[in-house]
């Protein structure tokens, strides 16, 4: 392996997401400035509950009519997520345990998964392209993102079996889009899942304290009846 | 789709009318002299007292609401406009919350203050601009919230657009219905102007139609009792336009021996401040309810039937009145399930054998918590309920939430996206919908009407004043 990928693949890595680190500590910082509304009603719910359900949402795509009735944007979903996941841990796991991915299935397991985002990145790329409703809310943020994504999935497929000694180029690149994703996700939309917890933590609490979260189904029990 | 669509740049660049406004200046209407309704004034600097006023008024929720929409696009079909009009993506919720958020990137986002272009950041130029801005967020939202429940990140779009409502209030730039309910408001504490003198003649009037009912003189409609075990609080339509729903709860009330009372101020249970976005108006209207209860010695506040209402009495009013809640509120839903249960009223369902089927006000289902309550009623009271769908809180507005009503220059559009209400109500067949909202009770009429649909509103009251078994000795002779 070059020196130049040796350092590339650890304090190049080390220094971006140390970076992305404090860019994110002084967002946080920035958020907590804002003063939090207060509710002062007694509950009719549990803010709890209702906080766990929210957040849980995004497991349970029975509970949102958007998700049960676009299954098949749901799959895309979790199988972009789950590509993001395998791409992350690969960025973390090549250069210091190498020899796991010597193996031919973990290889292939890895590729599989960031193959099939990239296919979902692809579909999601030309429907944002596409659709008047996607163009019309999307910011060149908005397509860089996804395009950077779907790209890095790409970098990642080529670069899994982790071959430097025929060519190292898949592994640079893979790592040098790695580097750039780093630096650029605290400013990007790529952020939301700093921004998920907050967001559905607010309305949980709020939905749970009024009784709404968990969404009734029919059967409960109606209040007065005590 | 409906045979006529309207061309949005119409809604879009409808101009700010100033009749009304110019009327109060010219009467010194004490709202405006007082500074507590804002008029529109050409000459100051609008769009940067705006971007100062959001500065303030930014929370943590609203701020993580702003930031984290992702432009996924998956609220677009959960929104009545957007389904109405898919030929149209400026009806796509996240369109409507990124007006605001687009402000709010170039002013106070970090990404948006460098590279505006790279977020579609931008800060409104002059006037024009809050203007249309004003049409977006007051003619093509109803705040039902529906988009709300189904963003996968949370992002409260209806929280968002009530926001920058309220933003707009500040600044005189609103629809001409807005400022006259806010003037009436302030002015006479309830949202359509009604003089007390109307408000006690009314109670007694109700109270001698039910006496005559009952053939009982000793029935009364208590005015300011103290020590009683709840004070009733109604909408200003039922002083207006519909006084049988008074009479039909009161009597209600007196067969189940009930110690109530109504306050001769502080009676009103419905809030403009909800949907012209203004606290401090909601605070006001809020805090006379409150403190009337206080003032009576009430045990309880019942709040009759009225989806915003329950809303800003029940949970937004001690927010923005900062009024610690000292004493139980509950929709009269509640009250009535109790009498049931308790045996305290008996009811007959054969009395109402029509279909019924139920439609769930918004504030009601998603921003509060009665969806089970109405249903248990309607099971006991009538032979033929029938379920809509999607219900509960997946329901579709009324298309008349959000003060829609009273914004008559947006009313084509509403009629045209209440297509989607009046579809859902058809595909259930009933004869009857039945609703626990005097506001939807005008949205729906209304989409009835124009879709031409075979079917009459009704109140969960209505049905219960039907279905009451009065025992002999009171029945009229
Ligand atoms: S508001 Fe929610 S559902 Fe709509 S585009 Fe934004 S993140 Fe997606
Ligand atoms: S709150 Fe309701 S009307 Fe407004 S954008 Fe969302 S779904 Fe549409």
């Amino acid at each position: 392996m070059s020196e130049f990928l040796r350092i590339l693949e650890d304090e190049v890595q080390i220094v971006a997401l140390a970076f992305m680190a404090t860019v994110y500590t002084i967002r946080l910082i920035w958020m907590f400035r804002f003063k939090a509304g207060k509710e002062i009603t007694k509950p009719v719910g549990s803010p709890r509950v209702g906080v766990a359900y929210s957040m849980m949402n995004v497991a349970m795509p029975w509970a949102m009519e958007s998700a049960r009735k676009n299954l098949s944007f749901y799959v895309q979903f979790v199988i972009f997520h789950l590509g993001v996941l395998m791409a992350i841990t690969a960025t973390l796991i090549l250069p210091y345990w190498p020899e796991f991915f010597e193996s031919e299935p973990i290889v292939r397991i890895f590729q599989l998964f960031m193959g099939a985002a990239f296919a979902v990145g692809l579909i999601r790329l030309i429907r944002r392209i596409t659709s008047p409703v996607m163009r019309l809310i999307s910011t060149p943020d908005d397509y860089f993102s996804v395009a950077l994504l779907t790209a890095w999935f790409a970098a990642g497929v080529f670069a899994m079996p982790n071959q430097y000694e025929v060519s190292e180029w898949p592994l640079i690149l893979f790592f040098g889009m790695t580097t750039l994703f780093l630096i650029y996700v605290p400013f990007s939309k790529i952020s939301h899942y700093l921004y998920y917890p907050f967001t559905r933590y607010f309305l949980g609490k709020t939905m749970g304290h009024r009784g709404v979260f968990p969404r009734k189904k029919g059967g409960e029990k109606p209040a007065g009846l005590e | 789709m409906s045979d006529k669509t309207i061309n949005i740049s119409d809604v879009v660049n409808l101009p700010l009318d100033l009749k009304e406004q110019k009327k109060a200046l010219e009467q010194k209407s004490p709202a405006v002299v007082e500074g507590k309704v804002k008029v529109y004034d050409p000459n100051k600097d609008n769009v940067k007292n705006l971007l100062e006023m959001l500065k303030n008024k930014l929370s943590r929720q609203t701020v993580s609401s702003l930031v984290g929409c992702v432009h996924c696009g998956m609220c677009s079909e959960s929104c009545h406009y957007a389904l109405a009009r898919p030929h149209d993506p400026t009806m796509t919720p996240a369109y409507k919350a990124d007006q605001i958020r687009q402000i709010f990137k170039r002013y106070i986002d970090w990404t948006g203050r460098i590279f505006p272009w790279w977020v579609h950041a931008k800060t409104p130029k002059n006037d024009e601009d809050l203007n249309r801005l004003k049409n977006i967020v007051f003619g093509t939202c109803s705040g039902c919230r529906r988009c709300t429940l189904n963003c996968p990140m949370g992002v409260d779009t209806a929280v968002l657009v009530r926001l920058t409502r309220g933003l707009l209030t500040e600044l005189g730039i609103v629809p001409e219905g807005v400022f006259v309910v806010d003037k009436d408001s302030w002015e006479t504490g309830n949202q359509m102007g009604v003089s007390q003198e109307d408000y006690i003649e009314t109670l007694e009037w109700q109270e001698e139609e039910v006496q005559a009912e009952l053939d009982d003189p000793s029935f009364k409609i208590p005015i300011d009792k103290e020590d009683c075990d709840f004070m009733y609080t109604v909408n200003p339509r039922e002083i207006k336009y519909d006084p049988r729903s008074i009479a039909y709860a009161c009597k209600v009330f007196h067969m189940a021996g009930e110690s109530w009372t109504m306050p001769s101020f502080g009676w009103d249970q419905t809030n403009f401040g909800l949907f012209s976005g203004d606290d401090k108006l909601g605070g006001y209207i809020a805090k006379n309810l409150y403190e009337a209860a206080k003032r009576l010695r009430a045990k309880r506040i019942v709040i009759s039937e009225c989806g915003h209402g329950y809303r800003s009495s029940r949970w937004e009013g001690y927010n923005w009145a900062k009024y610690k809640q000292d004493i139980p509120s509950e929709s009269v839903l509640i009250t009535l399930i109790r009498y049931i249960n308790q045996g305290l009223i008996k009811v007959d369902p054969s009395r109402n054998p029509l279909s019924i089927t139920y439609h769930d006000s918004c504030n009601l289902a998603r921003s509060g918590d009665l969806t089970e309550e109405p249903r248990w009623i309607l099971e006991r009271i009538c032979t033929d309920f029938r379920e809509m769908y999607p219900n509960r809180s997946d329901n579709f507005c009324c298309t008349g939430g959000g003060g829609a009503l009273s914004m008559v220059e947006y009313k084509p559009l509403r009629i045209e996206v209440a297509k989607v209400k009046a579809d859902q109500l058809k595909a259930t067949g009933a004869k009857l919908v039945c609703t626990s909202c005097h506001n939807c009770v005008d949205g729906l009429s209304d989409l009835i009407k124009h879709y031409k649909l075979d079917m009459q509103v009704v109140q969960i009251l209505d049905l219960v004043a039907e279905a009451l078994v009065i025992p002999e000795k009171n029945e009229k002779k």
